[in-house]
């Protein structure tokens, strides 16, 4: 009887003491290190707030579109404090990720491994994004503003056209970057712009006949009378 | 004496000239049929007007290629440096060079200010390559006033048609005039005086590495004159013609570079235009006649339709630029109709100073704002055909004058904004 239970319940439940004394020394690292995290990330947090202030974001965000994606998005905060937030979090994740290590436990070490290799690929799709956002809306309104100088009627759509033609890049460019169906989203990149190139080259030709035919009757033999250029000179 | 700019050649005329009382500048580029009527001018009028002065007149070119310098060698009697024409006893060299770097407008005159501190010039001009219409008596008027009576900088007076230069008489004169204090009509003159003085002057600005564009080089040098305290006069030359194959550049890109050059001045003499207030005349030399009016062809409902396209398009960029008020006239704008559609000159000027002030805040893109502003400035341009329609030179300068009194009026607007806030 005694040897069912030194075997049954003694054996194993020693087996389990000597394990959980094995383990409380890393969970104890591994919460101080969760705690440090959480101090640091605070820290970078109120001093990466102070930099990007002082360095004048918020205008720079401003300027350059950012603040309009961000209150269309429905966030309030901001840019200088959701970059701090940022910061912050990813001081607590880095943190979190060695503290997991010390636990010492395979399955969570490789996860995590794999998961850390994958981390500066979702770092470079986010900057391209951001990138393309500024890129396209400074492309965007360029166009814009060159058409409706041009006389241009449909200068709003020229200017949305090249806005999301720039983001639409940069998205495909970022997807890549991840590695999600990688040939697929080229080829549909592609296939998508040259079929509204494609669709738009038939509208002109078909729809627009006498348009371009006009407009090709100007360019080789001159100006129309409609045409005419007013007699003032700007400067 | 070495710089860089100048190449060897030009340098070692420059030595053997040594010293000089006058130089003429002309930048070319592709002015093979006029530059020769120009040099002829110009030597004539360095004969007859400055007897017994040592005289250098270079051409700088931007790059020709319809053989524009060939011409300017063969315009020279005698194109030696060592021996110059000598024309009832004053000595005139030649000095052919290519422009230094990007072929502008600016670095043709970094190059005559180099050369004139080089050979220690009392007195410069510099005329246009394109004119049909310069006279001998050209360089007089725009050097005579440095010579004799002690002035630094000498700006043009043209005869103009009512229609000719509406980007100076809406835009840059009103400006310039609030901003500075001085009526200096021409602020974009392109034919030009100055003193060696001012020459060397011009040279300790930094703003040859920057992007100093064709249309934007005459404003620099007349706000820079005027800021910096030199002495400032204008000249009326008469009527201004220019060769008419020379093709003018876009308009949104012409106003993108004077008045961007014009609202950059405003950061650089930021201390200088606040202390200003009212404007007075400058001391004038030549009888100023009226011009004649010829009949013109302007189609109104292009320019009419391009503001209401730009109303329709652009008003996410407006609204962030221009007062609520404004905006508020603007969409009533919109919907008039012929004789209504009128912008005036209160409206106008808040208009010009409300762009200053977002340019002056970075609100956007400096080249996307002044673009921007073109639909705003073709509204205007209509309202201004459509007032002055039937009036004369002397009516439309009235005109100009009650827009000149609404920018020094409104400037309270201007400095009450410029160091505000955001909205």
């Amino acid at each position: 009887m005694d040897k069912v239970f030194q075997k049954v319940i003694s054996e194993p439940f020693q087996m389990f003491l000597k394990n959980i004394l094995q383990f409380l020394p890393n969970f104890l690292t591994f919460l101080l290190i969760i705690i440090i995290g959480i101090i640091l990330g605070r820290v970078l947090y109120t001093v990466s707030l102070r930099i990007f202030r002082a360095i004048g974001l918020e205008k720079f965000s401003e300027r350059s579109g950012v603040v309009d994606l961000i209150r269309k998005g429905g966030i309030k905060d901001s840019v200088s404090v959701l970059l701090a937030k940022s910061v912050r979090w990813i001081t607590v994740i880095i943190f979190a990720i060695i503290a997991l290590r010390a636990l010492a436990i395979p399955t969570i070490e490789g996860l995590f491994e794999r998961f850390l290799l994958y981390l500066p690929n979702v770092f470079v799709a986010a900057t391209i994004l951001f990138l393309g956002y500024l890129l396209g809306n400074f492309f965007g309104r360029a166009a814009l503003i060159a058409s409706v100088n041009a006389g241009i009627k449909i200068a709003g759509v020229m200017g949305r056209f090249v806005k999301f033609t720039v983001f639409l890049l940069s998205a495909t460019m970022a997807l890549e970057q991840l590695g999600i169906g990688k040939e697929t989203i080229v080829i549909a990149f592609a296939i998508i712009f040259g079929g509204v190139v494609l669709a738009l080259a038939i509208a002109f030709g078909l729809g627009g006949q006498d348009t371009a035919k006009e407009y090709i009757k100007k360019k080789l033999k001159g100006e129309t009378e409609e045409e005419k250029k007013d007699d003032i000179s700007h400067l | 004496m070495e710089t860089c700019l100048i190449r060897k050649e030009a340098l070692d005329k420059i030595r053997e000239i040594k010293e000089a009382d006058i130089l003429v500048g002309i930048p070319s580029f592709n002015s093979a049929h006029t530059i020769g009527h120009v040099i002829q001018a110009v030597r004539e009028g360095l004969a007859r007007y400055f007897p017994g002065s040592r005289s250098v007149i270079v051409n700088c070119d931007e790059n020709s290629t319809d053989g524009t310098m060939d011409i300017v060698r063969n315009a020279s009697v005698d194109s030696s440096p060592s021996a110059p024409l000598s024309h009832k006893g004053n000595s005139v060299f030649t000095i052919v060079t290519p422009c230094h770097g990007l072929p502008t407008k600016g670095n043709a005159f970094r190059t005559f200010f180099e050369i004139a501190n080089m050979l220690n010039v009392k007195a410069c001009s510099v005329v246009d390559s394109h004119l049909r219409s310069i006279t001998p008596e050209w360089l007089d008027l725009l050097m005579k006033p440095l010579l004799a009576e002690g002035y630094q900088y000498v700006a043009p007076l043209y005869y103009r048609h009512k229609y000719d230069g509406t980007i100076t008489k809406n835009i840059v004169y009103p400006l310039t005039r609030a901003l500075y204090g001085k009526r200096i009509r021409h602020p974009m003159g392109r034919d030009v005086g100055f003193s060696g003085e001012l020459a060397r002057f011009y040279l300790t600005k930094d703003i040859w590495g920057k992007d100093v564009a064709q249309f934007g080089f005459d404003i620099w040098m007349t706000t820079t004159a005027l800021a910096s305290g030199f002495k400032v006069c204008q000249s009326f030359l008469g009527t201004r013609l220019r060769d008419a194959r020379f093709v003018q550049t876009d308009l949104s890109s012409m106003l993108y570079q004077v008045v961007g050059m014009t609202f950059s001045l405003m950061e650089t003499y930021r201390q200088v235009w606040p202390t200003v207030s009212g404007s007075e005349e400058v001391y004038t030399i030549g009888s100023q006649r009226a011009v004649g009016m010829e009949p013109v062809f302007i189609n109104l409902d292009r320019m009419i339709d391009k503001f209401k396209l730009g109303m329709k398009e652009l008003l996410k960029i407006w609204e962030v630029i221009l007062p609520e008020e404004t905006m508020n006239f603007l969409y009533r704008l919109t919907y008039m109709q012929g004789r209504e559609f009128y912008i005036p000159d209160e409206v106008w000027t808040k208009i010009i100073y409300s762009f200053a002030i977002a340019s002056h805040r970075n609100v956007f893109n400096t080249e996307h704002l002044i673009k921007s502003l073109t639909p705003l400035y073709l509204a205007r341009l209509a309202s201004f055909v459509k007032e002055t329609w039937e009036s004369s030179s002397s009516e439309v300068e009235e005109k100009i004058e009650q827009l000149c009194l609404a920018f020094e009026k409104e400037k309270e607007f201007l400095l009450k904004n410029w160091g505000a806030e955001r909205k």
